[in-house]
């Protein structure tokens, strides 16, 4: 058994000083930008600017999507270079699983599994080369967790899907090039063979966008008004969307894997050497220790799990439950952390830290602990698939959907 | 980046779990468990003949050179047992003692009877149950002409019935932790069975037991730190045997929902009770995957020991909690001792304390990564 992701095979070591020489060239004189690819309501023009600019050089050298043929916007390298651009990239606080807003990681693999020729060559380039912003827009109103009960509509209309419906709860502070979603296109037929998947132009007339203020940050109302909408953006056929949407669930929920650590227990230690009760730092006191612990036992185990699942995925070793229980996993770490950061730090767990990036604010670490709890479908809806592959109370385990 | 098991590897564990369906059947391993009669001196001998005690320990000594994942996938097979007896309490963490802190002579001597299950030596450590640091090590040596007098009361000896003799902690008359062998048939030396909610466990006093000058494991009895560098080695398969009885614990708990009936529907089909399998298989995978990476690290050759003391603590919290979490899914009939969880869920609990809670291996990972200014 080998966790190691810097002991590189000869073949990748040239390719390891390539990348780490670029990603020094990068952000020479912009080391403040650290984590500046990941989601952030506080960001300012620089910093999106930035960010926007290095997803999409990183695209241009097919680094994003390093495994995927060149004529989709991959470079045609192997594993070992992906582990490479991984952990390279997440001396900056990257990784390629983190989107640049462009939520390419899942929309990619999902076009390679479901589109037809002509939709991956016209589609997927601009997305694996960054250069769109793509939003996944599928809770509705009165759906939640629900999807299949998607009421959002998109009748046939000659060369066009004609779409009326809203989706609440989505994307985030900036403007979307694309949204990715799933639609109704037979509102008689049986549930779950109703559905249709489609990519659709955010630009389209009778779509309009409407911020919402929500607990995790900026979130989304979108509404379709006989939006006309170009057949080919359908997505794997009309009402086989159920389908597509396995697949893109299985990689947003968990089932993508990373190789990455959160650095949160690093900054916690640096608050408790540099906070003094009684003369005495923190970092001395048996309670606080002990809390700190448990908050890095349990990273430590998402990051395995986070690692095996990634290993898994790219070894073609089917794991059906990997997915669904990260997820449960992660979302109740984080809960748990944000209080045991109030037990520690009082209520300099709950002051915003304008002087750090949002994801690695303490305070966002709190608010988000409960604040993404739903995401994606609910703890419960976790809990309900992770049983499905076990196969508890039934005769047979539910095998995991193809997510390359 | 390889998270699979090597050939060899799986052929172990093959051989493990085959061991475990022959000699150690569900209904057999109840019974002994539930009657306290924990050691089977069949199987040491079977394990012996195997290969399995000190399978870690070179060749020279009798043992088999092998790595400590190959190792440990034995012990995580046999913990589906779950298999009693010393195989670990002396074919590992005695035989690492032994290894760590004896003069040559003195290793010779002593690991091949322990390879080949002529000799059990049992680790008898602290004077309370209570802690596990070397504070709680309160046995007096005091020197005599031509050898030593050991008086104190062990507590909490696991396998302590199975030793032929105690490798046994210490304080020298200058207050130091020290390591001496005590025949288990010497005069002054009692085992007494703890009765409770735990298994194989025995207090062993020593009253006055008259120990030759030889006794003292290396020149001068080793140290604290000597016995910490054999539990380097030691703990993770230890965490390795409480990850399998943990998947047992798992995998029979699920099959139970597919078969159980009530209100007219497998118990696998209430949410409540799915999310009790949930809660078991994230105690599982936590620890199994802490264990695998600490060991991975000392198989590196890399500093091991916060995630050492992490594994520990993972694979005692989740042996514990995941057969908690399995009881809420058996009810009843789970609490008969009489049942395969009342093995497990009594194991659980006793290695739970052996050799340090999850709580004090937690605070030696943070001493590890985070040493106190003072």
């Amino acid at each position: 058994m080998d966790f190691t992701v810097s002991a590189d095979p000869p073949h990748v070591v040239e390719f390891r000083k390539e990348v780490a020489a670029w990603m020094a060239e990068q952000f020479q004189g912009r080391e403040h930008l650290r984590w500046s690819a990941s989601w952030s309501t506080r960001e300012d023009e620089e910093e999106y600017k930035f960010r926007r600019g290095l997803a999409e050089k990183l695209g241009a050298k097919g680094w994003l999507f390093p495994l995927f043929p060149k004529k989709y916007g991959g470079a045609e390298l192997t594993i070992d270079h992906q582990v490479v651009l991984e952990t390279e990239l997440f001396k900056y606080g990257l990784n390629l699983s983190h989107v640049f807003y462009t939520l390419a990681r899942i929309v990619a693999p999902v076009l390679i599994r479901w589109g037809t020729e002509e939709q991956k060559a016209e589609f997927l380039p601009p997305i694996t080369r960054a250069e769109i912003c793509v939003w996944q827009v599928l809770t509705e109103p009165h759906g939640g967790s629900d999807i299949a009960n998607c009421q959002t509509k998109a009748i046939r209309d000659g060369d066009h899907y004609v779409v009326n419906g809203q989706k609440v709860m989505v994307g985030h502070h900036l403007p979307p090039d694309y949204l990715w979603t799933l639609v109704c296109t037979n509102p008689q037929g049986k549930r779950h063979e109703n559905l249709a998947w489609i990519h659709i132009p955010a630009k389209l007339p009778g779509i309009t966008i409407q911020h919402m203020n929500m607990m995790m940050g900026i979130k989304n109302a979108v509404f379709f008004d006989n939006v006309r909408v170009p057949a080919k953006y359908l997505i794997g056929g009309e009402n086989n969307g159920w389908k597509v949407a396995s697949t893109h669930m299985e990689l947003e929920h968990g089932g993508d894997g990373r190789i990455a650590a959160d650095p949160l227990v690093e900054r916690v230690v640096e608050y408790c050497r540099n906070t003094h009760i009684d003369g005495k730092p923190l970092m001395e006191d048996d309670r606080t220790r002990d809390l700190i612990a448990d908050m890095m036992i349990e990273l430590n185990t998402l990051r395995r799990f986070n690692q095996l699942i990634y290993w898994r995925r790219f070894n073609k070793k089917p794991h059906p439950y990997g997915g669904p229980q990260q997820r449960y996993y992660q979302r109740m770490l984080r809960l748990r952390n944000g209080e045991r950061l109030q037990a520690i730090m009082g209520a300099d767990a709950l002051e915003q830290n304008l002087s750090v990036h949002e994801v690695v604010d303490f305070e966002y670490a709190v608010r988000t602990g409960p604040g993404q709890l739903h995401g994606g479908g609910t703890l419960d809806t976790d809990r309900l698939i992770f049983a499905r592959r076990l196969g508890l109370g039934r005769p047979t385990t539910e095998k995991a959907p193809e997510t390359d | 980046m390889d998270l699979s098991l090597t050939e060899t590897q799986e052929e172990f564990k093959k051989v493990a779990e085959d061991f475990v369906k022959a000699e150690v059947p569900a209904h057999q391993m109840t019974q002994w468990y539930k009657n306290k009669q924990t050691f089977r001196p069949e199987l040491v001998k079977k394990a012996a003949e195997i290969g399995w005690l000190g399978m870690m320990l070179p060749e020279e000594y009798g043992g088999a050179g092998v790595s400590t994942m190959d190792c440990a996938v034995v012990f995580e097979a046999l913990g589906h047992g779950p298999v009693p007896g010393p195989l670990f309490t002396s074919g590992v963490l005695s035989a690492q003692m032994i290894f760590e802190a004896c003069t040559e002579a003195q290793r010779k001597a002593l690991l091949p009877k322990i390879c080949d299950g002529s000799a059990i030596v049992v680790p008898a450590i602290t004077d309370k149950a209570a802690y596990w640091g070397p504070e709680a090590v309160e046995s007096r040596l005091e020197k005599i002409p031509g050898g030593y007098l050991l008086s104190g009361a062990k507590r909490f000896v696991f396998d302590a019935e199975a030793a032929t003799s105690f490798l046994c902690a210490a304080r020298s008359e200058e207050g130091k932790v020290v390591f001496v062998l005590v025949d288990a048939k010497a005069p002054g030396v009692k085992i007494t069975l703890h009765v409770g909610f735990f298994v194989s466990v025995a207090e062993v006093r020593f009253d006055k037991v008259a120990l030759t000058g030889d006794s003292l494991l290396g020149t001068s009895g080793a140290s604290w730190s000597t016995l910490e560098a054999a539990l380097d080695k030691a703990l993770p398969i230890l965490s390795a045997y409480q990850v399998g009885a943990t998947q047992e614990v798992f995998d029979i708990t699920c099959e139970y929902t597919r078969s159980r009936v009530v209100f007219g529907q497998p118990i696998g089909r209430f949410q409540r009770v799915q999310d009790h399998c949930v809660d078991i298989s994230i105690n599982l995978d936590m620890a199994r995957w802490a264990t695998y990476e600490a060991i991975w690290r000392i198989d590196s050759g890399m500093d091991a020991r916060a995630g050492v003391h992490e594994a520990k603590a993972t694979a005692s919290d989740g042996y514990y909690h995941g057969t908690n979490y399995a009881h809420m899914v058996w009810a009843g009939p789970g609490t008969d001792y009489s049942h395969p969880m009342m093995a497990h869920s009594v194991l659980a609990h006793t290695l739970y304390q052996y050799l340090g809670t999850p709580g004090h291996h937690k605070r030696l990972m943070m001493d590890a990564l985070y040493p106190r200014a003072n």
